[in-house]
């Protein structure tokens, strides 16, 4: 991407993201490793809410499902519910945030990533290295790919190795529509 | 009243004999009909084990995907991740050898380390040699010795399937597996219960998404 573009195209996900007030979307989770026949798929539905509520639900092949809330983490495991509080965990406020942002869009943070741009099929792919010593430890690279026409996120994988990453591909995604604060209790 | 003294003669012997040895505790002694057993359930190179994960340790409860694959005639690697996918921790282990890929700060312990090395090398054995054998009516037991510790595989008479493996020392039940198993192949429930710490593991089969 020449420099041109790339302001253009930060311009247009900015603008984007900031109009985001909720989103809801489908979504399918591929977990990729070298040595595995065959990626480990699963399944479910993701709501997002400003400025920071957030739930995985998990649908397929199990019910799990995971509330980032208040500095809290709220998890209901096959009816099994328990609570984490994660506001002095320095590392889960960054992979609290890293996910908002990957969803939302919203991560285009140079004091904290190192970016890069490519246009890619059609598409426009970013690539994020995080400058965090201890979030490095977890992620050594963040990539979202965004669609070419309404600019929000269509895929995010999150890279541990070469041969290991976790690749979210998001689709059905519903943009501003009313989403209740109950929904993120578990 | 002959009759009576020989019962009784008989059941002081089967109680000396059951009191020396608590995990086969009315089961009957037997010549062992064979040398080895093999158990089926990790030993198929072909196959991604897939589980969910349900790990409850002194009232903590951990969850996510445990992944087993055997990499070649001797080792099986093992990925724990979270239900998101970030890996937790990843070995490599055969019954003689025991590699850390890697494995996050948080669970970075020596002693958690060296108590799954022991649960995951009981669990994905796959040959065992036999000293003993037990019999009650429904199950086989084959005793096999590990150092200073036996193992028990309890086997189904009828279907022939691996219904658990106990771990004991001489005296005491140390770690229990059992198994729940449609095709005696495969494992569709994997339950690890410590009885010396509390520690409990249980795996359920992870099936493939139809779309």
């Amino acid at each position: 991407m020449t420099a041109a573009e790339m302001a253009d195209f930060k311009k247009n996900v900015n603008e984007v993201s900031k109009k985001i007030k909720t989103l809801s979307t489908d979504f399918v989770q591929y977990k990729h490793m070298d040595f595995l026949a065959k990626d480990i798929e699963t399944s479910g539905k993701m709501n997002f809410k400003e400025p920071n509520l957030l739930q995985w639900q998990y649908k397929k092949p199990y019910n799990y499902s995971i509330v980032f809330k208040n500095g809290k983490i709220l998890i209901n495991d096959e009816g099994k519910k328990s609570a984490m509080d994660v506001g002095s965990s320095k590392i889960f406020a960054k992979l609290n945030k890293l996910i908002v942002g990957s969803v939302s869009g919203n991560l285009f943070d140079d004091k904290e990533f190192d970016i890069t741009y490519f246009r890619s099929k059609g598409q426009f792919l970013t690539k994020l290295v995080p400058k965090d010593a201890a979030l490095k430890k977890y992620i050594k690279q963040i990539e979202l790919t965004f669609d070419k026409d309404d600019f929000t996120v269509v895929q995010v994988r999150l890279l541990e190795s070469s041969e290991d990453y976790t690749r979210i591909v998001l689709k059905n995604k519903i943009l501003n529509a009313k989403i209740d604060d109950s929904i993120f209790t578990n | 009243m002959q009759k009576s003294t020989i019962l009784f003669l008989l059941t002081s012997v089967l109680l000396i004999s059951c009191a020396s040895n608590p995990v086969v505790k009315d089961y009957v002694s037997k010549t062992p009909e064979k040398q080895s057993f093999d158990v089926p359930y990790f030993a198929n190179a072909e196959t991604d084990y897939v589980y969910k994960a349900n790990i409850s340790v002194y009232g903590n409860e951990l969850s996510g995907i445990f992944i087993a694959k055997k990499i070649n005639e001797t080792t099986h690697r093992i990925v724990f991740t979270t239900e998101f996918g970030n890996k937790l921790m990843d070995f490599e282990i055969s019954e003689t050898d025991f590699k850390v890929n890697s494995i996050v700060p948080e669970l970075d312990r020596k002693i958690l380390i060296n108590t799954l090395k022991t649960d995951f090398r009981l669990l994905l054995r796959h040959h065992f040699a036999v000293q003993e054998q037990f019999e009650n009516a429904e199950n086989r037991v084959y005793k096999s010795e590990e150092g200073s510790r036996f193992n028990y595989l309890f086997v189904s008479k009828s279907n022939g399937k691996v219904l658990k493996i106990v771990q004991s020392s001489k005296r005491k039940e140390k770690i229990n597996l059992s198994f729940t198993s449609e095709n005696n192949i495969f494992a569709e429930q994997i339950i690890i219960q410590h009885h010396n710490i509390d520690l409990r593991i249980e795996f359920n089969y992870f099936k493939p998404q139809s779309n």
